[in-house]
């Protein structure tokens, strides 16, 4: 192994690409999961519901205290085994890998996204609230048009590098033997012995995904910004 | 104007009702025992020192105080703790705010078209008629795409007029609508409340502009510690207040 030969990579492409869309399609997947279970338990404890909002409490609490890959095992043989104990023959029901990453991934990213938005709704003006209620809004209006439309925006910078945080952690799938964009990179550099190049490439592929996204979120920020002497 | 003062709004029917209205923060008395009548088409103007229960007595009304005892009566429904009720008379009565708590990420004609939809369920194209039209009598309808960071202070409180007229209230309520605006500012805010006056809309106005009051109001409230101390015609409360705590206040108020 003397200088590097990048041409490897073009040959290698058509599976690296197949990695990369399992990676998106897993960051999209557990995005939209994260977001929308993430906000209903950031509602839950806004509104202070009994019982419920301690429990999400709770849940967001052991989450976030553990890590990922940590989750993903359980996840992967716990889960079958509690499933089989509820069925009637009791025999562990296996709900496979693919779906262990996208569930795990989604409920593991919602209690993140959950402490966004938490707080993002504590940053709500009040008078926000009191015009809503002054103008007989419903409490789903309110919230469905007024406020939340808000914290997205206000929380939108955090959200992103959240799920860019998420995007890199996709590839701890390689524990349930699934092929990601960093699995597929590094199946493929044990086969053919180019482990530098490999890597480079796949390093350089999260960067431009990456920055490009933050470039897009900046620049959409700008053109929606309502920042400045508002009250 | 005097002749219109002449015609007493007072003997009209009423439209708000409070009567024996109490509301406690913890230990603290905000109102203690206080009773209003405002007629249709009666322009009332509340002032008195900070802290006073002006501005907590004009939130009960439109419930976004709950009172702890006594009642509030708009437009003959009762605001129990029922949603129905409590709706039905937000649905009437609007509110502008101190510091206009217009809808950041909307835009001005947006800000307006929003409860209209939502709650008096008008289509789209009704609402921004609608919208359009109230914004050009607060004369701001060249405006309407903006958003409100883009406005002065003085324009963000004609649009959050105009936004609650768009749910075509049948009482106004302004809570110190002019206490956070540039002196270059208030007047425009308050010709368009002068405006709104003449055209006979009821008024319930927490201010200390003194000219307001003179021009448009049938009567001034003076409130202090939770009561309301002293009533009267604007120009005999101005002139010669019958209490001595209410010229105190007007001593501190002119300098």
């Amino acid at each position: 192994m003397n200088s590097l030969d990048f041409s490897i990579i073009q040959q290698a492409w058509p599976y690296l690409w197949s990695g990369l869309l399992f990676s998106l399609a897993l960051t999209v997947a557990a995005f939209l999961i994260g977001m929308i279970l993430g906000t209903c338990f950031a509602l839950v404890q806004h509104f202070e519901i009994p019982i419920v909002s301690q429990i999400v409490r709770a849940y967001i609490a052991l989450i976030r205290s553990i890590p990922l890959i940590l989750v993903l095992f359980w996840f992967f043989f716990l889960v079958p085994i509690v499933l089989g104990h509820l069925s009637a023959n009791g025999r562990p029901i296996p709900i496979g890998a693919t779906y262990t990453a996208f569930i795990t991934f989604g409920l593991f990213e919602a209690a993140y996204y959950s402490e966004i938005i938490r707080v993002g709704l504590r940053a709500v003006n009040k008078g926000q609230f009191e015009a809503c209620q002054a103008l007989a809004l419903s409490t789903y209006d309110t919230y469905r048009s007024v406020i939340l439309p808000q914290v997205i925006r206000v929380a939108s910078p955090i959200i992103l590098s959240q799920t860019i945080i998420l995007f890199q952690d996709t590839s701890l799938v390689y524990v349930l033997s699934l092929t990601d964009l960093v699995g597929a990179a590094s199946k493929l550099a044990q086969l053919n012995g180019r482990l530098v190049e490999m890597y480079l490439a796949v390093a350089l592929v999260y960067l431009v995904i990456s920055s490009v996204t933050s470039q897009c979120v900046a620049s959409l920020r700008k053109r929606y910004a309502f920042t400045g002497a508002h009250r | 104007m005097l002749q219109q003062r002449a015609d007493r709004p007072a003997e009209r029917s009423p439209i708000v009702v409070v009567e024996s209205l109490v509301k406690r923060f913890g230990s603290f008395a905000a109102l203690s025992d206080v009773n209003l009548s405002v007629a249709k088409g009666e322009k009332i103007v509340l002032c008195g020192p900070s802290g006073s229960g002006k501005s907590t007595l004009i939130r009960c009304i439109n419930h976004i105080e709950r009172h702890d005892s006594g009642r509030i009566v708009v437009d003959g429904v009762e605001l129990t703790d029922r949603m129905a009720d409590i709706n039905s008379v937000r649905c009437e009565v609007g509110m502008v705010f101190q510091s206009f708590n217009l809808f950041p990420h909307l835009s001005v004609v947006e800000n307006c078209m929003l409860a209209p939809m939502k709650v008096r369920g008008l289509s789209r194209s009704e609402a921004h008629d609608r919208a359009i039209g109230l914004l050009r009598k607060v004369r701001i309808h060249d405006q309407a795409n903006k958003y409100p960071a883009q406005l002065s202070g003085g324009q963000q409180q004609r649009v959050a007029i105009a936004r609650a007229l768009c749910m075509q209230p049948k009482i106004m309520l302004f809570d110190e609508p002019t206490s956070a605006l540039d002196p270059e500012m208030v007047k425009e805010v308050l010709e368009t409340m002068v405006e709104l006056a003449l055209e006979g809309m009821t008024m319930v106005c927490v201010t200390h502009e003194m000219g307001f009051a003179r021009e448009v109001a049938d009567r001034v409230l003076f409130m202090d510690r939770g009561t309301i101390v002293e009533e009267g015609d604007p120009d005999a409360f101005f002139r010669a207040p019958r209490t001595e705590r209410a010229r105190s206040f007007l001593n501190q108020i002119i300098h």
